[in-house]
Formats: C-alpha cells, sequence, structure tokens
C-alpha cells in the first residue's frame, strides 16, 4: 500500500460507537410497554420482566419520548376502560354491583403494576409537564369513562338508592359491596362522592322520612313517634359507619332531624294525652329522657319543651296557689308545693340531663306562682312550725337538714321575705315560749341558714331570743335558791325574762292575775330588780301557759294545761259557782276578744268543756253564763285545753301584720334612697326606682307607688329637691 | 334709731287725724314721698292694735269693711304678698309701709284701686308663681310644712279658680273624695299649679306618669280618667 519513507502517523481514533438510537426505537419500546399494559388488564402479567418494562420506559423518558409514552398510556388505559365499560354495562340486577366492583378492583391493580413499571415518568415527566399521575390518571379515566358512562351513571345510582331504601324497609342487603361502591366513589375524590351520590341520597331520603314522619304522626302518640324517630337516628348513623362516608353523618342525620323533628316539634309538643304535659304529669321520664335528647338536636328545639314546661308549671302552680280549697291547711298547701318542685326536680335530673336552662325556668316558674299568693310567706313559716313542732320528731339528723334545705329554697322563691322574717319570728317566739321545739339544733341550723340568705341583721334577733331564753333558766334557778326559805307553799313560777326588741312585739295590757299567782310575781320581780337595778319588768300575760290541778266531782283530779288567760278565768270558779261573761271581763280584764276565744275552747270543745255554757252555742255573747262542769271527765289525766299552736292568722290579723311590714319598709326605702342619692347626687325617678328595686329585692319588691311616696316624704323633709327645670330629676340636698 | 323714734312720734301724733287729709302729689317731690310715707304711717296706726303695735285681725277686718272688701278676698291675699307679711292675720308696721309704698298708696281709695290693678299684674307667669307659693306659706302656722285640706281647698278656691277654674273645681272634689292625704305640702302645691299650666285638661293626654309628678297627681288623674269612663 504506501512506501516506507512516508511518514506513519499513528492516530488513535476515538472509539466510535453510535448512540444514535435505532429511530424505531420508541416505537418499539412503546410497543413492548402497550403490550405489556395489555397482558396486565387481561390478568397475564406473570410473564412479564419487570426489569425490561422499567427498562424500557426509563429509557423512552430519558430520550424525551416522555409525552409519547404517557399519551400511549391515556390511549391505552383509554380503550382498555372502554372495554370494561362494557362488560359491566352487560350486567344486570344484583351483578351490576357486583361486576362495577370487581372492575374496580382489577383496575386497582392493573393501575399499581403500571405505576410500578412507569415509575421513572411518575417522578420526572409528570411534574415537569404538570400532567397527572399515573394514578390519578387512572381514577380520572375511571370517573370519566365508567362512572360518568351514560349507561351506567344513572344505573349506578339508582342501584344504590334502591339497596339503601330496601334496607331502611326492612330487607338484608350487602353492605360489604354497598361499602367498596361508595369507597371507590370517594376514592375518586369527594366531589364525586358528593355529585353522583350523596346530593341525591339526601333528597330522596327527606322525601322518604318527611313521608314517613306523616304516616307516623297520624297514627302513633307522641312517645311511640319518638321511640321511632331515635330509632332512624340511630340507623342513619349506624348506615354511615357501615358503608358511608363519614362526612355524610351529619347532613343525614340533620335530614332526619329535620324531617321527623324539627317539622313536628310544635305538633309532638302538644300532641292531645301524650304529649309533654302528659309527660311530665305521669312522670315519663323515659320519653321525656327521649324528647329531650332528640329535640336538643335541632335548633329551638329545646326552647319548644322548656317553654310548654314553663307553661304548664305556672299553670299547675297558679291553681295551687290560688284555690282556696287547698289553702286551708298551710301545711298541706306548702308540702305540696315541695312535692311538685322534687317531682319536677327529678324528672328535670332525670331526663332532661340536669340541663341548667331548664332549672332556672323551673325556679322562675316557682318564683312566678308563688308569688302570686301573698299568703304564702305566712304558710311557709306555718310549715316550718310545724316540721320543728312534730315533724320532725325522732327524724335523724341528715333528714332534718333536707327538709329545712327544702324550705329555704321555696324561701329563695318568695319576694317578700321580710314578711316571712316577720312570721318566723312569731312563730319561733311561740315555740319557744311553749317550749315547744323538737331541736334546739335544727333551730339552729336553720337560722344559720337564714343568716347566710338574710344576713347577720335579721338573725341577731333571732339569736337573741335564744340566749333569753337559756338567761332565764339561770334567773329562775337563782331565784329559787334565794327562796328556800318559803318553799313548797304557793304555785311554782317560770319566767322567761324577754328582752324588748329581740322579740315580735305584742301590744299588752296585763290582765289582772289571781292572787296567788301575783304574790310569787311581785316577789320574783323584786328579786330581778334586786340584781339587776335600772330595769323595767312588765308582764306578757298574752304569751303566758299554767298547769293547773283540779278536782272535780266524785274527786276525780285531772292536771290543766291552759294558758295564763285561762288559768285566771278558771281560778275565778274557785270562789263562785255561777258567772256571767261580763263579770269574768271585769274581774280579769283580758281583752274581749282574747277572752272570748279562751272562754270558748273552755267551754264549748268537745271532752274539754271545764265549764258548762248558758245557753249552748258556739259564739259568746255578753250575757252569756258560765258555770263549773263539776262532771267533767277524761281518759287522761293531763288534758290540754286550747292549743297555743300557731294557726293561720285570721284576716284582721293578716290585715295587721301586713300594716306592720309595710311600716318596716318605710324606712328600708328611704334609706335606699338616700343612699342611692347621696352617690348620685342628681337622679331620674324612673332610675331611682329602678336602683331601689335592685337594693332591695333580696328582701323584698318594693312598690313603686310605695317609692314614689317615699321620695316625697323625703322632698318634704328636705333631704331632696325636685330639679327646677327637668320635672323628673331629684338633687340630693346634702 | 333716730329715724324710729321719729316714726313712733309721728305715730302718736297722728292717732285721731283724719286720713281723707292726706292727697297726694303727682309729681312726688321729695316732701311729698316723705308725705306719703307720713299717710300711711296714718293709715297703719288707724287699724294698728295699740297695745302690740301690729295690726291684727281685728284690724284687718274693720279695714275690710273701710274698703268693702271681704277678708276671703284674693285681693287682701294679694295685699299680703305685696307686704310680704308673715303671719296670717297680722301686718307689722314695717310690712304695711313696705306694701303700701310699693303699691303708692296711701289713701284707702287709692289702695283699693292698687289692689285691683295687682289683680291683673299677678297673672304674669312669673309673679303668679310667686304669689302661688307665697299664699301656700302664708297659710302655714309656726313651723308647720303642711297645711290642712280644708284651708288647701279653700285656698285653691281664691288663688287658682279665677285662672283655672274647671281644674280647681274637680281637684278640690278631689281631695274631699280622697282620704290617703290629710294634709297638702308645698311639693304638692306646686305640682298642682305645675299640673293647671301643663296638663290638657279636662282630657289629661299629655299626662305622663313617668314625669315623676307628686303621687296625690297621679291618684287624681286616675279618678278622672275613670269618672269620665
Amino acid at each position: 500500500m504506501s512506501g516506507p519513507q512516508r511518514k506513519n502517523l499513528f492516530k488513535i481514533e476515538p472509539f466510535k460507537q453510535r448512540v444514535e438510537l435505532d429511530p424505531n426505537y420508541s416505537d418499539k419500546a412503546w410497543k413492548i410497554l402497550e403490550h405489556a399494559i395489555h397482558e396486565i388488564y387481561s390478568h397475564n402479567a406473570s410473564g412479564l420482566s419487570f426489569e425490561e418494562l422499567y427498562r424500557n420506559a426509563y429509557h423512552m423518558v430519558l430520550h424525551k419520548y416522555g409525552e409519547k409514552l404517557y399519551n400511549g398510556l391515556v390511549c391505552s388505559m383509554t380503550c382498555h376502560l372502554r372495554e370494561i365499560s362494557k362488560c359491566i354495562e352487560a350486567a344486570y340486577g344484583v351483578l351490576f354491583l357486583e361486576e362495577l366492583n370487581r372492575k374496580w378492583v382489577d383496575h386497582n391493580k392493573a393501575l399499581q403494576m403500571i405505576r410500578d413499571i412507569l415509575m421513572y415518568m411518575d417522578r420526572t415527566y409528570v411534574p415537569t409537564s404538570q400532567k397527572k399521575t399515573v394514578h390519578d390518571l387512572g381514577l380520572k379515566l375511571w370517573r370519566d369513562i365508567i362512572i360518568h358512562s351514560r349507561n351506567i351513571q344513572i344505573r349506578l345510582l339508582d342501584t344504590l338508592l334502591d339497596l339503601i331504601y330496601k334496607e331502611r324497609t326492612g330487607e338484608v342487603i350487602n353492605r360489604g359491596l354497598m361499602r367498596n361502591v361508595t369507597k371507590m366513589l370517594s376514592d375518586l375524590g369527594i366531589s364525586v362522592y358528593q355529585d353522583d351520590f350523596e346530593k341525591t341520597f339526601l333528597d330522596a331520603s327527606s322525601s322518604f322520612y318527611c313521608g314517613e314522619s306523616q304516616k307516623f304522626i297520624e297514627c302513633c302518640d307522641c312517645g311511640q313517634y319518638l321511640i321511632k324517630a331515635e330509632k332512624r337516628l340511630t340507623e342513619e348513623i349506624e348506615r354511615v359507619s357501615h358503608y358511608l362516608s363519614s362526612s355524610s353523618e351529619e347532613k343525614i342525620t340533620n335530614v332526619v332531624e329535620k324531617e321527623m323533628i324539627a317539622n313536628h316539634m310544635q305538633r309532638l309538643v302538644h300532641m292531645d294525652n301524650s304529649g309533654l304535659v302528659n309527660m311530665l304529669i305521669h312522670d315519663k321520664y323515659d320519653d321525656l329522657g327521649r324528647m329531650y335528647s332528640l329535640f336538643r338536636r335541632v335548633s329551638g328545639g329545646l326552647v319548644t319543651i322548656r317553654d310548654v314546661m314553663t307553661f304548664h308549671l305556672r299553670e299547675t302552680g297558679k291553681q295551687l296557689v290560688m284555690d282556696s280549697e287547698k289553702l286551708r291547711d298551710p301545711v298541706e298547701f306548702v308540702q305540696r308545693l315541695l312535692d311538685e318542685r322534687d317531682k319536677h326536680d327529678t324528672i328535670i335530673t332525670q331526663a332532661f340531663n340536669n340541663d341548667k336552662t331548664f332549672q332556672n325556668a323551673l325556679n322562675s316558674s316557682f318564683e312566678y306562682f308563688i308569688n302570686l299568693n301573698n299568703r304564702s310567706p305566712e304558710f311557709i313559716s306555718l310549715f316550718v312550725d310545724d316540721k320543728l313542732r312534730k315533724g320532725l320528731k325522732g327524724v335523724n339528723e341528715e333528714d332534718v337538714e333536707m327538709v329545712l334545705d327544702k324550705v329555704m329554697m321555696l324561701f329563695r322563691y318568695l319576694q317578700e321575705k321580710d314578711v316571712f322574717e316577720k312570721y318566723h319570728k312569731q312563730h319561733l317566739a311561740k315555740r319557744l315560749l311553749a317550749g315547744k321545739t323538737v331541736s334546739d339544733d335544727a333551730e339552729r341550723s336553720l337560722i344559720l341558714k337564714l343568716k347566710t340568705e338574710c344576713g347577720y341583721q335579721f338573725t341577731s334577733k333571732l339569736e337573741g331570743m335564744f340566749t333569753d331564753m337559756k338567761t332565764s333558766q339561770d334567773t329562775m334557778q337563782g331565784f329559787y335558791a334565794s327562796q328556800i326559805s318559803d318553799s313548797g307553799v304557793g304555785p311554782t313560777l317560770v319566767v322567761h325574762v324577754l328582752t324588748t326588741g329581740s322579740w315580735p312585739a305584742q301590744p299588752s295590757i296585763p290582765c289582772n292575775l289571781p292572787a296567788e299567782i301575783l304574790g310569787v310575781c311581785e316577789k320574783f320581780k323584786a328579786y330581778y330588780l334586786g340584781t339587776h337595778t335600772g330595769r323595767r319588768l312588765s308582764w306578757q300575760t298574752n304569751m303566758g301557759s299554767a298547769d293547773l290541778k283540779a278536782t272535780f266531782g266524785k274527786g276525780q283530779k285531772h292536771e290543766l294545761n291552759v294558758s295564763t288567760y285561762q288559768m285566771c278565768v278558771l281560778m275565778l270558779f274557785n270562789t263562785s259557782e255561777q258567772l256571767t261573761y261580763t263579770e269574768i271581763e271585769q274581774a280579769t280584764e283580758i281583752p274581749p276578744q282574747d277572752l272570748k276565744r279562751c272562754l270558748q275552747s273552755l267551754a264549748c270543745v268537745k271532752g274539754k268543756h271545764v265549764l258548762h255554757k248558758n245557753p249552748m252555742s258556739k259564739e259568746i255573747a255578753e250575757d252569756d253564763k258560765f258555770y263549773f262542769n263539776d262532771n267533767f271527765s277524761s281518759k287522761f289525766y293531763k288534758v290540754k285545753i286550747g292549743t297555743v299552736a300557731a294557726q293561720k292568722e285570721s284576716e284582721p290579723e293578716k290585715q295587721e301584720t301586713r300594716q306592720k311590714v309595710e311600716e318596716d319598709r318605710k324606712p328600708q326605702i328611704e334609706a335606699a334612697i338616700v343612699r342611692i342619692m347621696k352617690s348620685r347626687r342628681v337622679l331620674e325617678h324612673n332610675n331611682i326606682v329602678l336602683e331601689v328595686t335592685k337594693q332591695l329585692q333580696s328582701r323584698f319588691l318594693p312598690n313603686p307607688v310605695v317609692i314614689k311616696k317615699r321620695i316625697e316624704s323625703l322632698i318634704e323633709r328636705e333631704f331632696l329637691e325636685r330639679d327646677k327645670n327637668d320635672r323628673k330629676l331629684y338633687r340630693y340636698l346634702a | 334709731m333716730r329715724r324710729s323714734a321719729n316714726r313712733r312720734t309721728v305715730l302718736q301724733k297722728s292717732i285721731g287725724l283724719n286720713s281723707s287729709s292726706a292727697t297726694s302729689d303727682p309729681y312726688r317731690s321729695g316732701r311729698s314721698v316723705s308725705k306719703e310715707m307720713e299717710n300711711i304711717e296714718i293709715l297703719f296706726g288707724n287699724y294698728a292694735d295699740i297695745s302690740s303695735g301690729d295690726i291684727e285681725p281685728a284690724g284687718i277686718e274693720s279695714l275690710c269693711s273701710d274698703i268693702s272688701i271681704s277678708h276671703t278676698d284674693v285681693r287682701m291675699l294679694l295685699l299680703a304678698w305685696k307686704t310680704k307679711a308673715k303671719r296670717q292675720g297680722y301686718f307689722s308696721q314695717y310690712e304695711w309701709c313696705r306694701g303700701l309704698k310699693a303699691l303708692r298708696a296711701d289713701t284707702l281709695a287709692k289702695l283699693k284701686k292698687a289692689l285691683s290693678d295687682l289683680e291683673k299684674e299677678v297673672r304674669s307667669p312669673q309673679n303668679f308663681l310667686d304669689f302661688y307659693s307665697y299664699a301656700f306659706r302664708y297659710c302655714l302656722a309656726d313651723i308647720q310644712k303642711n297645711i290642712d285640706l280644708e284651708t288647701a281647698c279653700e285656698l285653691l278656691n281664691i288663688v287658682l279658680a279665677s285662672q283655672f277654674p274647671s281644674q280647681t273645681k274637680k281637684l278640690i272634689e278631689f281631695i274631699k273624695f280622697q282620704h290617703e292625704y290629710k294634709v297638702i305640702n308645698m311639693d304638692q302645691w306646686t305640682g298642682f299649679l305645675r299640673f293647671c299650666n301643663e296638663i290638657n285638661f279636662p282630657s289629661l293626654d299629655n299626662y305622663d306618669s313617668t314625669l315623676a309628678w307628686p303621687l296625690i297627681l297621679d291618684n287624681f288623674v286616675e279618678w278622672m280618667l275613670e269618672r269620665q269612663n
């Protein structure tokens, strides 16, 4: 070839391998992949090499054939899904859903494999070209081609709703299949679930329950209806947990609540013979509880129950306190109130979840009707009196506390607390003086409770009463110790020295005491004033009592337990056989009204008529004659004549007490006005009334007219003046 | 001191002088003023009680008959108002002179005329309020703060009836009808005038009980409305 002289330059050519790909490479690679996809869909994937397929896909993407690959995938998958769609459409009846579900499972499996093969594309090509990942693409295509296909979409929905309807009407359906299908819809995106299923489902449910509730309400009573509604509600909640998306729970319960409860609330509550009022009357805790838990689910539900309950409470309460028949016995009256409260309290705890707003409604209702009757304070005090005299005998401490707590609860409802206090003081005084208190502990416990409610001012006087009782005991011991010399002669005297002011003021004109008593009284007076200089004693003969030993005809002896007045009357018959009313009145100087009452109890009570009266009538007249009843007899040695127990006040007494209360209120109202005006200097009329009411309402509810009167009195006394220009204003004059 | 001493002597001299001799000078020179004063004092002397040195109820009675006015006539109350008399039925010399000087009346004839003029003058609202409150205070005895119902009604008739006849009539009727109040105090008294001035009568349609009227007026309105229905 070439000669040796030619310079032979050895050149090493770079290794030149043709990296240039076969121009048909991408086609070939896609062919392989397409084939693989086909195999996968035909359940023939076992023969495929994952490594080879992955490599091919990898290279395609690497060599910028990503788009071709992606489009190919779309094409091929679409094609397969169309095939599947036809299969599904061909299935009928129950098989339809099953087929759909099976194909969906297949599709998911295939999708998994395809995604693995095309993983490189998913990682690099998809994000840069902003396409859907293989998985998402698969779902999207499934949605568009299968679910939204004309032949499938409607059928799928109808089938689902039909099955749910069947289940609602009691058939058993394949819940697993339902769950898979709804799960599929959710997987395709929440909007698919909502648009293609949930919306229509809710509409269908709505009309189903609308119809059903109409049917129920026509033929069921309230209780039954509520049971059905509750059952439906739990069913729906269960259904959601079994085969619907949990996001549907609130929506479907709302539908049931609206259709079955909210729409029929008023009718249910007011149902004749079975509505709320009936349940309350008959303590139907279960029904009430059901109503509460169902109604609380809808807006305005609890308000509805509460309003009806309040109305019912007020009405029954009104009857309770206004029925004159029921007012005859104060103790029973209060017991009835307590029972009524207990009853509803139990209902609220048992059935109404101890709801605060219901408790408040209960309280405000009681406050409303208790105060309709202005004798309530008196009656409550009489109830306490009854309990503390005898009702609590032998009852253990806890129960006593419970009774007292209940009484305090009623007390809190009273607007006129000062009236109760007045009566309580009177009744306590009588209890203490007659020695009729069951337990000092109970009394003290009540005082303590009143102290927390009304403050120190009120109870200090009550405590003073107890102190007086204790001091009197010591005084009596001292007295008898000093009188040893002439003991055994004459009557035994027990004196209670009462501090004026602590005890309820009783206008008292002392009557003429029998000489025997008078002597010992004078002795006591001398003793007492000897030890306590500078004091004054006056006898309250209207409050005392006496034990008399009396001998009747045939030598029969009895001990008579009488009041001081009665004693004075009886002692007169030691010296005379017969006395007229006028003679008795002159001899004793007992006030006529009291004398009449005490003669009535001596002469007109069957089995206890120590005296004979002529003529024999109930009423006492001026010229009636009285004889000592020598034939008096009784089974008992001790005879108690005429009870001094506190009784319901008579009309004039009531008026008097009321007047006293009104009188006591005046300074309180004035003090409040002055307090307010002192700090505000200038204030409008209405605001004064408002503030005074606010300040005093824990004690009583002042009447605006009375407040106005007090203001005018303060103007007259130049504490206040009217503003010269603005007539509504008052000025404080310092 | 000298002046009052002088006055006393003048007073003593003037007793027994004929009041008709006093004439007034329309041009009121300094001399005539003192002349007028003199005449007023002479008039006072005619009615004053010698021992107390004041005009007493008896003196007023004779004054009334001299000028032929009833002692319950509003004009007598106007005279008291003008003299700012403190005590009902009495004029001190100081009060008398102050009043008559202000009225420029040094003869009985002039006094009578001046009182009639005063009746017109007092109708201006400010004057009337002053007069109206004065009338109440004038009727108070000693340290009292109230007047009894009978006096109150009479007084209303005298001072208020001419301006508010129908209101006064009804009000008096009501006061006599009710039993809640036994006396009338200043606050209620001024309330009556304010009521007459402000409230449409007899419709009472602009009465607002929240405006803090004295309670007696609330009751009055309630009573009126009850009777209207």
